[in-house]
């Protein structure tokens, strides 16, 4: 079996650009989540959401043509590819797996806006960079990418499909190398149909508390180089980590709520686990998906007691710092496990101070922890019953 | 994986402007003789310079479904639902947890974006339906086909320009040689919906494109002069083989080998250039251990696009593949049409018994290929 292991990794969060950037943030346990200004949220039920940074996006080095989610996600794969060091002939093999889902649909919303007020829109060119497509076809072009390229779009499991898919490619021997990874900005759709779902919390969110209303959502990228650990030991590169398995799976039960019994999550995480040669008690952390609405963190916590039995793992949520940051959240949960596993540090779920009897696991309230850990998981679920779950090692 | 896993089709299933139905219903529409490119019907666009499509006839589409699926799902929806059903019911295939899904598409549900999008133009927030909001990710089909044909392995969607069911197919296919699923429901589905329309046809990418020349789907030709729009739902039945003889399954064709690519060209280019660094066809006929000489009948994802004909036409050359066959002008552009390539190349297999390529290319250098023969 081809062991498949991390040799680069970049984000661009709300906390700013790189992955340093992104673990202080996370190690700190600031919140992010704070008044939307990308879009008017005049007449919303909830009005915040983690951003990138105003600031940032003009250094990021990415023309301001681009539409906002391109520009993030090639500067998270820039990040992602100088930290693997690797020469043009790598590049020239590499594959690309994609998580998307917003694609450049804030740009192409102007143009919708600006049509349906029946005035010719001169912003026909954001129709190009609408799907989610664009981010790769950006990246391979800009990065000389030559492998296989795939976009998935798996709701809020995106992400991590992307990395279990792109490892599959590197298993299968097609390349030694893929660029895998997640992208999504804040769009009006995305703002408006989460709130018309009443899914998003007024207030930042709260994972797993006994008074928690909903989410909050983010924006973001991370890409991860994933490598086949031989081609990686022979070119004398750094190892971040190991992708030690993942499971993948569908409810097939309801187009937006999980499975009542969280059957599905706990095959991904079982599957996972199996492909891992890992057991469960193996496992010190799990990075949850914990959105934060009521139904979603009771079933996993649910799925979690099945896999792990009560309180037998270690169990946080990012999204109380960053949000739900869409096709992206996956492979940015990924990065956050992958650093949690090099610094032996959890995340805290910043914002649980009443934590549910439901969910009967210590999931970190309000610090960081320190804690030695040799595998930890990393869960990430969508609309249409899609399950992903990683297993990473040191 | 210790022995390669090998992937076969058991089942073809169709929704098109060509007819529905299963395998035997996609063959002869592969042969069929009558225009299915037509003025369009759904709407009208006086302010485009393009006027036809190959359009699904709703009333067969209705025939297959029952009053509640319709009342629940949007249109695109309910193409991928009855394509699948149709697939599932050709290969006697049932749901379980080892059914995978692959599902492609270029455009995905924009009905359902812009209806959400219109309900909070006209009425601000208290304008927008929350019944609306979850078709607008592109993965409501696979999502609601899912749960129609209980398919608990994993369902994944893949967005592309042009290839996307040929990605969905080799997506598929991979499912099950890596070991994710046994069985996987792959292929394609788009719709034909007004505003994209008018969007492709702003961006000169419809035919006539910026000329006055006569209107149509002409790939490869010398007056071809760009793509006319098609929708509908095909997708195939990939089957490890061994679990397809378990269960007794008519083995149409396996999938020999397969690749994908990328030539990293800029996006929506499609450049005059002959070389593909990852030799996406040379490594998809080694794989299948078959030579370029000895193929039966190659398609081709030609849809009328001059600059990608010519660009396909130049890569097949250097590849040794000359003459492929498109098959745009009988079911026009859509996310099925790669599937519906790979459904040909499936039956001219079966009836041929040389091997056949199904080739696609995307402006912005999304490259497949796969070799698909008769089963040893």
């Amino acid at each position: 079996m081809t062991r498949v292991v991390v040799s680069g990794l970049g984000v661009v969060s709300p906390y700013g650009v790189g992955a340093k950037t992104f673990w202080a943030g996370l190690a700190t346990g600031e919140c992010t989540i704070r008044p939307l200004t990308v879009i008017d949220t005049e007449g919303f039920r909830s009005r915040i959401a983690a951003e990138v940074p105003a600031d940032v996006l003009p250094g990021i080095g990415v023309s301001s043509r681009r539409s906002r989610a391109d520009r993030i996600a090639l500067a998270a794969a820039r990040e992602a590819l100088a930290e693997a060091d690797l020469a043009p002939r790598d590049r020239a093999e590499m594959g690309l797996f994609v998580g998307a889902v917003g694609g450049g649909m804030l740009e192409g919303e102007e143009w919708y806006c600006e049509e349906k007020s029946g005035r010719p829109s001169s912003r026909i060119r954001a129709l190009r960079s609408i799907l989610p497509v664009s981010h790769a076809e950006t990246l391979a072009w800009r990065l000389r990418l030559g492998g296989p390229r795939e976009t998935v779009v798996m709701a809020c499991a995106s992400g991590a499909a992307s990395i279990a898919l792109g490892a599959d490619v590197i298993r299968s021997g097609a390349t030694p190398l893929v660029l895998a990874g997640g992208v999504d900005a804040i769009t009006h759709i995305c703002f408006m149909g989460f709130n018309a779902l009443k899914l998003l919390d007024p207030e930042p969110c709260r994972p797993f508390d006994r008074g928690r209303r909903g989410m909050s959502i983010g924006e973001g990228a991370a890409f991860l180089v994933l490598e086949d650990a031989d081609h990686c030991r022979a070119r004398g590169a750094r190892v971040l980590g190991e992708l030690l398995g993942a499971g993948m799976t569908t409810d097939a039960h309801h187009v937006t709520a999980p499975h009542p019994d969280g059957e599905g999550m706990i095959r991904a995480m079982v599957d996972a686990l199996a492909a891992s040669g890992r057991a469960p008690a193996d496992i010190g952390y799990v990075n949850a998906h914990g959105t934060g609405t009521p139904q979603n963190d009771r079933v996993e916590a649910l799925a979690l007691v099945r896999v792990f039995g009560e309180g037998r793992v270690l169990v946080s949520s990012t999204k109380s710092l960053i949000g739900h940051t869409m096709a992206a959240a996956g492979s940015m949960e990924a990065a956050a496990t992958l650093l949690s596993l090099q610094h032996g540090l959890i995340p805290p779920t910043v914002s649980l101070r009443d934590p549910d009897p439901e969910v009967p696991f210590d999931c970190v309230p309000g610090t960081a922890r320190s804690v030695e850990l040799g595998a930890a998981v990393s869960n990430s679920f969508g609309f249409g019953g899609q399950n992903v779950s990683l297993v990473f090692g040191r | 994986m210790s022995a390669r896993r090998r992937v076969v089709v058991t089942g073809l299933g169709s929704v098109s402007a060509a007819g529905c139905g299963g395998s035997s219903a996609v063959a002869a529409a592969l042969e069929r003789s009558a225009e299915t490119i037509a003025p369009l019907k759904a709407f009208t666009v006086p302010d485009c310079a393009s006027r036809l499509a190959a359009e699904v006839d709703d009333e067969e589409l209705m025939t297959l479904l029952n009053a509640d699926t319709v009342r629940r799902l949007s249109r695109i929806c309910r193409m991928a639902v009855a394509a699948c059903r149709l697939a599932a019911e050709d290969a006697g295939l049932e749901g379980g947890a080892r059914l995978g899904l692959s599902v492609g598409s270029e455009y995905g549900d924009f009905r359902s974006g812009a209806e959400f999008f219109n309900g909070f133009l006209r009425r601000g927030p208290g304008g927008l339906s929350p019944m609306i909001f979850p078709n607008t990710v592109m993965n409501s089909m696979a999502a609601v086909v899912a749960i129609a044909t209980g398919a608990k392995a994993p369902s994944v969607t893949i967005n592309q320009a042009t290839v996307a069911g040929d990605l969905a197919v080799l997506r598929g296919a991979a499912l099950i040689a890596s070991g994710r699923a046994d069985a996987v429901i792959a292929g394609g589905v788009d719709e034909i919906f007004l505003d994209v329309y008018r969007g492709l046809c702003a961006l000169g990418a419809l035919s006539p494109m910026a000329g006055g020349a006569r209107e149509g789907c002409r790939p490869y030709s010398a007056d071809h002069n760009g793509l006319v729009m098609g929708e509908g739902a095909t997708f195939l039945v990939l089957e490890e083989l061994e679990a397809a003889r378990a269960r007794g399954a008519t083995i149409h064709a396996e999938m020999l080998g397969s690749a994908w690519g990328s030539i990293p060209v800029a996006p929506h280019t499609a450049p005059a250039s002959r070389r593909d660094a990852h030799q996406t066809v040379r490594r998809a006929l080694e794989r299948a251990g078959v030579a370029a000489d000895s193929l039966g009948r190659s398609y081709g994802s030609g849809n009328g696009d001059p600059a990608l004909d010519d660009w396909e036409l130049r890569l097949l050359e250097a590849d040794g593949i000359r003459n492929p066959v498109s098959l745009a002008p009988l079911f026009g552009q859509h996310g099925g049409l790669g599937a519906l390539r790979a459904a040909a190349g499936t039956l001219a297999a079966r009836a041929d018994g040389a091997p056949a390529l199904v080739h696609g290319i995307a402006r912005g250098g999304c490259r497949t290929a796969m070799v698909i023969g008769r089963a040893a």
